[in-house]
């Protein structure tokens, strides 16, 4: 005899027709809401963006950290991208080669001591609110610059030569220079509106995230911190309007999931992919690929035996390494187009020098008589050379000194530990022992503050003007024994590199000015402070089923985001058929199936529990 | 099980003393005396940890864009790094005492607003999370201590296990890339379609859709741990006279497992579901990472990376202070639970 349930306040109800019934709901909501692929094709999914997607919107997946949108504040990468769309500055890098094109100036031209700057702005130029651009507003942005350290947080570096500004008219800014400069003084800096930004009382604190009023091709709209960046194009940018209504930038922690956010029709371009992510890319209807060639070069830094700028030695740096003899032997025992096709699938450019074959105008060319390429037998001689004889063990020794090298590399990159196993093994060959100390970044980048190393792997992101990467390398600029002081390439120092230096620093002639940068990195290249590897590529890829028409930086096998310049979505537009023939095909249909049988099955089991439950223990035994 | 004698113990050594009636102010005066001890012991170790860290923010920054001596020595001096360790330290104290937890490098903005905008995804995420696992892993741990050694028993413990034992990581992109990238179910990352603005038509649900992915990650990684405690203290349970007595007076058997077996055998679950609250937060790092959930454990891997000190510190210092605050609650309310802790 069954008697009914009391229901007691104690009573803990496991409620499964109730699970069931919301699990239901669930299943049943999502193809009313999700946006279904519709297979087209035979295979099942087909390569076709969300129908949610607005065709005029270009959607990038990122995972910038954006400290603020704030021009004269802001340092990091995605924020800094973002501005030059947003703010034309008085030069433009070009896209063909970098070198400087028009900007808000449409010519320009230095004294014959190059002290003396003056810029023709073009005419009818105007704000995305339409008040006219004038030569007013370089000269309010510049001298914020000048006058406040904290406003010159970004750029301040770009205005410490800079003497006294005029504005004669209202198209003509005349700058005076401290001392004779060769690089442009009015590439790089963005130019923002005085009648906007004077209006402002705390310029530092200004975050600028909404409603930006600007000059360039993009304007912020608005900003979701870790979530997304909106941007709409600027129908006044002076060399006309962008062919579609804005930017979004979409926030994705992780590669994988840009990866597959790309695959969903999410987003419609990603960047920074690794070559195994690419190969499982390629192939996929209706996204491509492309391998830009960068503006980073890759190298092994190695300890010169680090001096402070007075001549005091510090740090734990191998003394073989003071001898020029073993630095050039370990960059002829090295294999670098081997190293290259291993370990980044050949998706790079063998280096020759620190300044990027995407810069041809500066860039040590790979015929060059100074170049030398993979020679063991070269490599031996110069040992044998200069005394280091094999031990019992095959390695070198001199002086009771055994040729031992430690390379650190970051224990995360996997190019770098891979790499450096490949040049322990070549580097054996002719009698060098390479000592492997993988670790992680932060303790590399502290112990090479420090002098506390022999090589490590290092690397650069250099703009279009060389004269700052070259700079870098100065005696003046190595840091002291605590790390502190400047930031230097590779705590190298060369009194005739200073003084070619000092030369091309002025020198305006362009042709002669890279003569004397081709005879610096020569130099730079025989006392081999690093071992330049490559140029690696950026992998990228987009929805070419959706848009197309990006111009790339060099425009021969270029880049298309983070370049030096706002070409790359400058040109991008909508691919005219995107075939929207279908949010009816059966996809919709396979979701309904799926959450009605998801609906009857739950409703099966629902009841098959009920009916146990009800039963005692006694009629179960 | 042992962790769970703990406050037991403790609670012996309490009314031990002569005087038993003030036995629960000494309880709870000693307990929150403790959490307080372990509170100033992470803000302490919060501002030491990290500075002992190798790398140099600055130096960081000054590798990924043209800088001068002089302009890292202007970040170092915003940065307030140019102080010696102890007066920075001395700052961060007072920082903290007046609900100050400095400025973040990155983003510019006061930490403490930081951490409160980033807090309610989080809550949400985790929130959801937490009730779900909760829910299922008792209700599945109950039925399958009353069955013991059923195929259901067998299916329930076995699943959860092996869902335990995946690493988080791999389960969510498994999970993105299935029902994300492949069949496009569910948006592969984020809160909030971009644009979409609260309140909008569709706002709620387009929040829920951004939601299954992470929680279902979320669930099945942590569910068995519910399952197994309620399978085991029901199992402890099964055997005792009471539920004799029950059976005797012909009670159906669901109604003596609900009504006598399960409210005894959910003592320890409630002790565990505190305990582990805090630990849920802190796994919602791994996850809000894979998805790009805008939410805390994202700030500290972004802080990490930096490594943006005042921020690490604080994402550091409110994990800590939620831990510790969870773990006071879960001593607390096992001895207002359990009489038989009560009269010791």
């Amino acid at each position: 005899m069954v008697v009914p349930p009391r229901t007691s306040p104690r009573s803990w109800r496991a409620p499964a027709g109730i699970v069931a019934a919301g699990l239901a709901a669930c299943l049943a909501l999502v193809p009313a809401s999700a946006s279904f692929a519709n297979p087209a094709q035979a295979q099942g999914v087909a390569a076709e963006a969300s129908d949610a997607a607005d065709p005029s919107i270009f959607r990038i997946a990122t995972a910038g950290f954006v400290d603020t949108f704030n021009p004269f504040i802001s340092i990091y990468l995605t924020p800094t991208n973002i501005i030059r769309y947003m703010y034309e500055s008085l030069v433009q890098n070009a896209s063909e080669d970098g070198e400087p094109t028009a900007g808000l100036a449409e010519d320009w031209e230095s004294s014959e001591d190059g002290t003396e700057w003056t810029f023709t702005l073009h005419e009818g130029l105007e704000w995305s609110d339409g008040e006219p651009i004038t030569s007013e507003d370089p000269k309010w942005t510049y001298e914020q610059m000048m006058q406040d350290p904290v406003l010159g947080t970004a750029n301040g570096s770009l205005v410490s030569n800079f003497e006294s500004l005029e504005a004669p008219d209202e198209r003509t800014l005349v700058i005076h220079l401290k001392s004779p400069q060769a690089s442009n003084p009015g590439l790089e800096i963005p130019v923002v509106p005085k009648h906007v930004w004077s209006e402002i009382d705390d310029i530092a604190e200004y975050p600028n995230d909404a409603d930006v009023v600007g000059s360039g091709p993009y304007l912020l709209k608005s900003y979701s911190a870790n979530q997304s960046i909106e941007l709409v194009a600027n129908p006044k940018f002076w060399r006309g309007g962008p062919k579609i209504d804005g930017i979004q930038y979409i926030y994705y922690t992780n590669p994988d999931a840009q990866i597959q956010a790309l695959r969903a029709g999410e987003v419609d371009f990603v960047t920074g992919l690794t070559s195994t992510q690419m190969e499982a890319l390629e192939g996929t209807e209706g996204i491509t690929t492309h391998a830009g060639q960068g503006r980073r070069f890759t190298s092994i830094s190695i300890n010169p035996g680090s001096e402070t700028p007075d001549g005091v030695a510090y740090g734990t740096g191998s003394a073989a390494l003071k001898e020029v003899e073993v630095r050039q032997a370990l960059r002829l025992g090295i294999d670098v187009e081997t190293l290259m096709n291993q370990v980044l699938d050949g998706q790079g450019t063998v280096a020759t020098s620190f300044i990027p074959a995407a810069f041809p105008t500066w860039h040590l060319p790979d015929d060059d008589e100074a170049i030398v390429s993979y020679d063991p037998d070269a490599a031996t001689a110069l040992l044998d050379g200069a005394g280091w004889v094999p031990g019992a063990d095959g390695i070198r020794e001199k002086d009771g000194q055994r040729l031992t090298i430690r390379l650190l590399a970051d224990a995360e990159d996997i190019t770098e530990t891979d790499g450096a196993e490949y040049i322990a093994g070549w580097l054996k060959e002719i009698g060098v022992e390479i000592d492997v100390e993988a670790t992680d970044s932060d303790t590399i980048d502290a112990r090479t503050s420090v002098g506390d190393y022999d090589m490590y792997f290092s690397g650069w992101s250099v703009n279009p003007d060389p004269d700052y990467q070259l700079g870098i390398n100065l005696c003046s600029t190595r840091p002291d024994a605590e790390g502190n002081g400047g930031t230097s390439q590779d705590a190298w120092c060369n009194p005739e590199f200073d003084r070619l230096y000092a030369e091309q620093h002025s020198e305006l002639d362009v042709d002669k000015r890279a003569e004397l940068v081709h005879e610096m990195l020569r130099l730079h290249y025989t006392d081999v402070a690093q071992i330049t590897l490559w140029y690696g590529k950026s992998l990228e890829a987009y929805r070419s089923d959706r848009f197309d028409g990006f111009t790339l930086m060099p425009e021969q096998d270029g880049i298309i985001a983070n370049q030096a310049g706002y070409w790359g979505y400058l040109t991008v537009e909508p691919v005219a058929e995107v075939s929207d023939a279908a949010a009816t095909g059966d996809g919709g249909m396979t979701g309904v199936w799926i959450g009605i049988g998801a609906v009857v099955v739950l409703g099966a089991v629902a009841a098959i529990l009920i009916v146990r439950r009800r039963k005692s223990a006694d009629e179960r035994e | 099980m042992t962790e769970l004698l703990t406050p037991e113990e403790a609670v012996r050594e309490e009314e031990d003393g002569p005087r038993g009636g003030s036995s629960f102010w000494r309880y709870l005066a000693t307990k929150i005396g403790g959490s307080a001890i372990s509170l100033v012991m992470v803000v302490v170790l919060g501002f030491f940890a990290f500075r002992v860290l190798p790398g140099d923010p600055v130096r960081k920054i000054a590798q990924e864009r043209p800088m001068s001596p002089e302009q890292m020595d202007e970040l170092r001096r915003q940065y307030g790094l140019d102080k010696p360790l102890i007066a920075q330290f001395w700052d961060y104290l007072v920082n903290i005492v007046t609900g100050n937890l400095g400025e973040s490098y990155v983003y510019r903005e006061s930490v403490s607003t930081l951490i409160g905008q980033y807090l309610w995804p989080t809550l949400l995420l985790t929130g959801t999370a937490a009730i779900l696992a909760i829910t299922l892993g008792l209700w599945l741990g109950q039925r399958a201590g009353w069955k013991h050694g059923s195929l259901f028993d067998k299916i329930a413990s076995g699943t959860s296990l092996v869902l335990w034992s995946v690493p988080t990581f791999w389960l969510a992109l498994i999970l993105l890339m299935v029902f994300g990238g492949t069949l496009r179910w569910f948006p592969t990352g984020g809160m909030v379609t971009p644009g979409m603005r609260p309140g909008d038509p569709g706002y709620v649900l387009d929040v829920a859709m951004h939601l299954v992915l992470p929680v279902v990650t979320m669930v099945a990684v942590v569910f068995a741990q519910y399952l197994m405690v309620m399978r085991a203290s029901l199992l402890d349970e099964k055997s005792a006279d009471y539920l004799t007595t029950a059976r005797a007076k012909g009670l159906r058997d669901d109604l003596v497992r609900r009504r006598h077996a399960v409210p005894n055998a959910l003592l320890p679950a409630v002790t565990l579901v505190f305990m582990h609250i805090g630990g849920l937060i802190a796994g919602a790092v791994t996850v809000e990472t894979v998805f790009s959930w805008p939410g805390l454990g994202k700030l500290t891997y972004e802080a990490i990376s930096g490594p943006d000190l005042p921020l690490l510190q604080g994402t550091f210092v409110v994990f800590s202070a939620i831990i510790i605050v969870f773990n006071l609650i879960a001593d607390l309310i096992y001895r207002q639970l359990d009489p038989r802790v009560r009269r010791a």
